[in-house]
């Protein structure tokens, strides 16, 4: 006979399992799913039968449900589909190029480049969906493709030779983090920019000192830092009229 | 969905619901134990498979939700209740029919379950 604290703890458990479902059927179902799985429960309790058995059996039954809905909404995101075809078209040049025997990209580059452009336009998708002005787009579009940039030329970089610098400017991407802790709204994102504009100038310092080549790190550096204060001034002002009042 | 559910084979998860639902509307669990019941225990549904079908069916427009109730029988929760719907029973009928053609035509062939069952 389990305890009530135990079968709470396990109508609480497959509650939080009912999150990972999509949202549109997380809405329409989960009440009911949660009602079914109490009465499953009860009628476990009222049968004195086993329940490791049952919870296993349930949990991973809804776990496969679960991940057949997702990948059913995922597939129906017409929009994804979209990006997928375009990041695929994206890499037919290379691929082509490498068939001709132009240039060597490997399977795996392919894949890392496919699953990079896949994620700077699903990032993109994410952050512009929410509500905001033509500003809060193009400086997402700015922001998204200068660190879509700086991951494509630092792993290039890191293919031919030892990449020990390129890491450095990896760190560049603080702007990740800083927009996780703004929630993505403007003014914490234009902050999150600003931020990552005064780490790229620092890293072109240390990598001057390191390495000399002046004149060729001063004009990579200064493209990016200009992407990254372009973005955070058109971020700054899509926060300015998020504020007026209409 | 729309088309697999109306004109082809229904998966046995619609099939079974919609033969829970033929003779009267039921909620998630209702459902559940109605078919476990019909199919002599031998098909048994999760809560996952359940409202999955559920989903594509109501899609589909071969059931619909009625308003929340309670259950006298198990507790004083609003539940929501489903039925079938017009469409619903037509393409359960014509399931039954082609189901009624398979087994006409495999007794015609004089074949019986167990002849499949160990090869004979």
């Amino acid at each position: 006979m389990a305890t009530e604290s135990f079968i709470r703890r396990c109508r609480n458990g497959y509650a939080k399992l009912l999150r990972l479902y999509p949202k549109a059927h997380r809405e329409r179902f989960g009440e009911g799913m949660e009602q079914t799985f109490n009465d499953l429960c009860r009628e476990r309790q009222q049968s004195g039968e086993g329940w490791f058995g049952f919870l296993l059996g349930t949990f991973c039954e809804t776990s496969v449900a679960i991940i057949k809905e997702n990948t059913t909404h995922i597939m129906q995101n017409k929009n994804l589909m979209r990006l997928a075809l375009g990041a695929g078209l994206a890499l037919l040049i290379p691929l082509a190029l490498t068939l001709l025997g132009g240039v060597h990209w490997s399977p795996r580059a392919l894949t890392f480049y496919f699953v990079l452009l896949l994620g700077a336009g699903l990032a993109y998708e994410l952050i512009a969906s929410k509500p905001g002005t033509i500003w809060h787009r193009a400086a997402v579009g700015i922001a998204l493709a200068a660190a879509l940039l700086l991951v494509w030329m630092d792993a290039a970089v890191g293919t031919e030779d030892d990449n020990s610098g390129g890491l450095m400017y990896l760190g560049v991407l603080v702007l990740g983090i800083g927009a996780i802790i703004a929630h993505f709204r403007p003014p914490g994102m234009a902050r999150a920019l600003f931020a990552t504009a005064l780490t790229q100038a620092l890293v072109a310092v240390i990598a001057m000192i390191a390495w000399g080549q002046y004149l060729e790190l001063l004009v990579l550096n200064g493209f990016f830092i200009a992407l990254w204060v372009g973005s955070a001034l058109l971020f700054r002002r899509a926060s300015r009229f998020a504020a007026v009042p209409k | 969905m729309t088309k697999n559910a109306t004109q082809g084979p229904l998966t046995p998860a619609v099939l079974h619901i919609l033969l829970a639902l033929s003779t009267e509307e039921r909620h998630g669990y209702g459902i559940m134990k109605q078919v476990e019941f019909e199919s002599q225990g031998k098909v048994k549904m999760g809560p996952g498979t359940l409202y999955g079908s559920l989903g594509r069916m109501l899609e589909a427009d071969l059931i619909r939700e009625s308003h929340k109730k309670v259950d006298p029988e198990l507790d004083d929760e609003r539940r929501v209740y489903y039925q079938i719907t017009a469409v619903g029973q037509a393409t359960l009928a014509a399931e039954l029919e082609r189901y009624r053609e398979v087994v006409a035509v495999a007794k015609k062939k004089q074949l019986a379950p167990v002849s499949f069952a160990y090869g004979h």
